[in-house]
């Protein structure tokens, strides 16, 4: 019998093999049990590739989408449904850029203890519904883009494309005032730039030319380059930097492009991250475009000044304000509520101060403060030609001001002037941020 | 109502894994941790007026520190000689083809063996013994002094333990939505509740008190009342039937075992039947999934395989008497070659895998020998390999053994949902009749840690697997004082091909494993299956020799218990009354 006792240890070789896969099981279990849950399959979190749990809340806790009866449910105030319908997604899930499509993670609510919640997680967007339905209004009617964020947090407090519709009652489909309304056009469209574009020019003179503070530039109207006559918006006559800046003036910024050439200014786009798709939150945004010129050709004094086939993406720009008005340090803007923070050194802190100071001065010597009431505004307009003998409305800039640090970008699509139509609609968003 | 709902599923959340945890170690330590004296039959009595205990009925006397007896003398054989009891009583000393030689008085063993009574003088080789076997008054004594199973941890205790989880899982199924079939599982979980409770008193009416293998089962099953209340539950009124035939079948073979005669005369025509069964189901089964491993016999349809299982240990088993004839372990592996061929045939790979794993364990348990399993290993391997050239569905699971999320709309299908659903649950479970899983295909089958781990939680889930891990260690000590070693190497192969079919489920549903389609013992829905399950728990009990714990192990004096069944036994019997 001793024998067989001995020989039945054999037996308990099952068990430690048993044991050992159930080691294994456990460990894939606690570093890939979030996968597993989240796997589109899952019938607890997903219908027809849609997700159906979780709760979606703007920044003060205002419901965005959440879930009555197993069906997803929408903002009570039809304003807030429009405004925010970009930012939230629609029930089809064709917008890409929707948090219920972006983030499943947080609205499935999975924990390692107790799995999936029941009802879903809560996710928490950076957003103010509030001011994106006063942003909607501001547009009013056009087609565009209004993003406004908290530069030293980074946090998005307004994210609005228009058009938009009601979730709740749907569009027809073959009103082609709804083309494109599937596309958020804050992150997932790039437009020609004019004469925003001028502060990234603006910047790669700072640096390459080393007199540029006392040169002075003569503005005659306009300016004929390699036989292209490049008109200006105005006589402007002889200026320094800062006033060509605040003047917008076409002949002296291209005069810039032509001495900073085509490679230059491609590499100060790229840099400042213009060209590339850039990532909010993890979600990917459109790539812009700045193509090098030859030197000395009309390409090259156009690109300069944001025309040409320059292309920008409005929240590549917003990324670029909100850099210099952090003394060129960018805290990396994000869509979720209380974000970590992280930082990059975007622009040469000396520089991002001149381009603010400029920017400051833009307003008081062009824009008109008294169009800002209350406001410590730094800002440059644009009016981008786009061929068809309209223009898109461009106004970006900041708040120098510690109390209301936001940063803010608007286009307004084929509106006609940069100041304005976008300026007055920056200032309409921008009162309701400050509380006003 | 609904708060009164939320309040109920969060509670039970949380107390039912801890319920869980603490029935599994109460059993485990129970089973495992109190004490165990051996039984003591009879002592051999040397001439230098020492005196060797034999505490089972089947002693190997030699020279060997393995042997039961040790005889550290030159001219004594290694293993010289075996000392082996009938159910009867009477006892027969066999020579083991030594030099020496064994004797009886002045008669020699020529390997036929030799009676052997009290006061006989026994001589191995030169050394010469008095036999002397206890009679019933030291029998006794000496059971008397042996622990019980429950002196330390109450078995009706752990028993109300799970009749709380049974009744708090019934609470959750019935709480919250309107479940049209509340009515239904309510009535199923009492009825199990039942069941258990009345096996109980009628275990503690025969005065047996070794519970736990039976509590694990009913734990077990309770699992599996869910899984039927969760994916059919028109079906728990089925499932309970075949619960309560498997628990008849389990006593039946239980009470069968307790005779080690009968049970080796039956060795043959059950070898035969389980042989006869398999070939019906060759010929006339039907086909589900790629494997011929149904048959429909007057509208009920049964898988012989799991039958077969329970025949097959039965059929593998061997008393010491056969231990020790090659010729008998040859046959054995034919038996066993002809088995797995024909499952392999049959398609059914799963079953053929567990076949062949117990094979091991018995032969290895049987011949102690390395060679003889590394050669069955090795033929295995090749026939395995020509199954994966032959059989092409199975082939296709080996490549998906891994690489399901590679595939998780075509051949990852239900792994993928399996693993999704089970991670959904976390460790708690998102409540019974709450999860979706049950609507894949084979959710409730070869799905069902999983569904477990959705409804229930891991915690839930995993100690459904210790569970039958705990019955496993349990044999494998039961082993030490086993009476035949028929029994102990019954016990542990009928635990082993349960814990291999166990991990060949749960790790097959959760890819760590290719994928074999085998089921959950107890827990997977099905009634061959979990008939077949309670009968190899009947060669667990029939090994268990601690005092008073079996039914299925005739005590070795009936005493004057303080059960009612004995009140009126004015006189200490032996119960081996002689039969023949």
């Amino acid at each position: 019998m001793k024998k067989i006792k001995r020989r039945a240890y054999s037996a308990l070789l099952v068990a430690i093999c048993l044991i050992a896969g159930m080691g294994v099981y456990i460990y894939r279990f606690a570093t890939q049990g979030e996968s597993w849950a989240n796997f589109s399959a899952n019938e607890a979190v997903w219908s027809n590739g849609k997700i159906i749990t979780g709760t979606l809340t703007d920044r003060n806790g205002i419901l965005l989408s959440g879930n009555e009866n197993g069906k997803r449910s929408y903002a009570e105030d039809d304003a807030v449904r429009i405004a925010c319908l970009h930012a939230v997604g629609d029930p089809g899930g064709n917008i890409g850029t929707g948090a219920l499509r972006c983030f499943p993670d947080a609205l499935s609510g999975y924990s390692a203890l107790t799995g999936l919640k029941s009802g879903g997680g809560e996710l928490a967007l950076s957003i103010d519904a509030k001011l994106c339905a006063v942003a909607y209004d501001a547009l009013a009617g056009h087609s565009g883009a209004v993003l406004l964020s908290d530069y030293t947090t980074g946090e998005i407090l307004c994210m609005v494309s228009s058009p938009s519709y009601d979730v709740n009652l749907g569009f027809p489909a073959d009103n082609p005032a709804y083309d494109g309304v599937y596309l958020n056009r804050t992150l997932s469209a790039a437009y020609t730039p004019g004469s925003v574009f001028k502060l990234v020019t603006l910047a790669a003179a700072l640096e390459t030319i080393g007199d540029l503070k006392s040169r002075s530039f003569v503005c005659e109207g306009s300016v004929l380059v390699d036989g292209n006559q490049i008109n200006c918006t105005g006589v402007h006559g002889a200026q320094t930097i800062e006033q060509a800046l605040a003047h917008s003036c076409n002949c002296a910024f291209a005069q810039l492009s032509l001495e900073l050439g085509g490679d230059t200014l491609a590499a100060y786009a790229e840099r400042y991250g213009f060209t590339a798709p850039l990532s909010l939150s993890g979600i990917a945004t459109a790539a812009g475009k700045f193509e090098a010129a030859a030197p000395g050709s009309a390409a090259l004094a156009w690109s300069g000044i944001g025309q040409s086939t320059d292309l920008v993406c409005p929240y590549a720009l917003l990324r670029y304000v909100s850099a210099v008005a952090g003394g060129g340090e960018l805290t990396q803007p994000s869509i979720l509520a209380h974000p970590d923070r992280s930082t990059e050194q975007l622009i040469n802190a000396a520089t991002a101060a001149d381009i603010k100071a400029m920017m400051n001065y833009a307003v008081a010597y062009s824009y008109g403060a008294q169009n800002f009431p209350g406001l410590k505004l730094c800002a440059k307009s644009g009016t981008a030609e786009v061929g068809d003998g309209t223009s898109h409305a461009w106004f970006t800039g900041f708040l120098d001001d510690p109390a209301h640090p936001y940063a803010f970008v608007v286009v307004m699509e084929n509106a006609g002037g940069g100041l304005r139509n976008a300026g007055a609609a920056a200032n309409t968003v921008l009162q309701a941020a400050v509380g006003n | 109502m609904a708060e009164l709902t939320n309040v109920i599923l969060t509670a039970s959340k949380w107390i039912l894994p801890a319920l869980a945890v603490w029935l599994l170690l109460r059993c485990v330590r129970s089973m495992l941790q109190e004490n165990c004296e051996p039984e003591l039959w009879a002592w051999l009595e040397f001439q230098d007026g020492s005196k060797a205990p034999l505490k089972h009925w089947e002693c190997i006397i030699g020279r060997f520190s393995g042997c039961d007896v040790v005889l550290p003398h030159a001219s004594v054989d290694r293993t010289h000689a075996a000392l082996i009891r009938s159910d009867t009583g009477n006892w027969r000393l066999y020579d083991l083809g030594t030099d020496g030689g064994t004797a009886v008085g002045a008669r020699r063993d020529t390997g036929s063996g030799l009676d052997v009574h009290d006061g006989s003088v026994l001589f191995f080789s030169d050394v010469g013994a008095v036999f002397r076997p206890l009679d019933n008054k030291q029998l006794l004594e000496n059971s008397s002094r042996r622990a019980m199973p429950g002196q330390y941890i109450s078995q009706g205790m752990t028993l109300l333990l799970l009749t709380i989880f049974q009744t708090l899982l019934t609470l959750q199924f019935v709480s919250g939505q309107a479940r049209t079939h509340a009515a239904n599982i309510a009535l199923g979980f009492a009825a199990l509740c039942l069941l258990q409770w009345s096996f109980y008193l009628l275990m503690r009416a025969m005065d047996r008190r070794g519970f736990e293998i039976e509590t694990l089962a009913f734990f077990l099953c309770t699992l599996g009342l869910a899984v039927t209340a969760t994916a059919a539950p028109e079906e728990i009124g089925k499932h309970l039937l075949l619960l309560a035939a498997g628990i008849v079948l389990f006593m039946f073979l239980g009470w069968w075992l307790r005779d080690l005669r009968r049970t080796k005369i039956m060795r043959w025509p059950i070898g035969l039947a389980a042989l006869g069964f398999l070939a019906l189901n060759l010929v006339a089964g039907t086909t589900t999934n790629g494997a011929t491993n149904w048959l429909s016999i007057g509208g009920f349809s049964l898988q012989p395989s799991e039958f077969v299982k329970i025949g097959y240990i039965y059929v593998g088993a061997a008393s010491l008497d056969r231990l020790y004839r090659s010729r008998n372990l040859l046959l054995f592996i034919a038996f066993s070659a002809v088995c797995v061929g024909a499952l392999a045939l049959m398609g059914d790979f799963g079953t053929a895998l567990i076949f062949f794993a117990t094979f091991l364990v018995i032969s290895f348990m049987r011949s102690g020998s390395f060679a003889t399993v590394f050669l069955a290993v090795a033929g295995a391997a090749l026939v395995g390999f020509l199954v994966l050239t032959v059989k092409p569905y199975i082939a296709q699971r080996f490549a998906t053994w891994g690489n399901i999320w590679a595939d998780p709309y075509g051949a990852g299908w239900q792994q993928t949902r399996a693993l999704s659903a089970a991670a959904g649950g976390g460790l708690l479970g998102v409540g019974a009749g709450r999860g979706w899983l049950h609507t894949i295909f084979a959710a409730d089958t070869d799905m069902v840690f999983c569904l477990l781990s959705e409804e229930l939680g891991l915690i839930i889930a995993l100690c459904a697997v210790l569970a039958l891990a705990g019955l496993s260690l349990f044999s494998v000590r039961t082993a030490a004082g086993g009476r035949s070693v028929y029994y102990v190497i019954a016990a542990c192969a009928a635990s082993a091909m349960m814990l291999v079919q166990l991990a060949l489920n749960v790790f097959g549903s959760t890819d760590i494993l290719p994928f074999t389609g085998v089921t959950f013992p107890f827990v997977s829905r099905g009634g061959s299956s979990l008939i077949s399950c309670w009968a190899l728990l009947a060669f667990l009990k029939a090994a268990d020799t601690r005092q008073n714990a079996s039914f299925s192990v005739k005590l070795a004096t009936r005493r004057r218990g303080n059960g009612a069944a004995d009140a009126n036994s004015e006189v200490i019997l032996a119960e081996e009354v002689e039969e023949t």
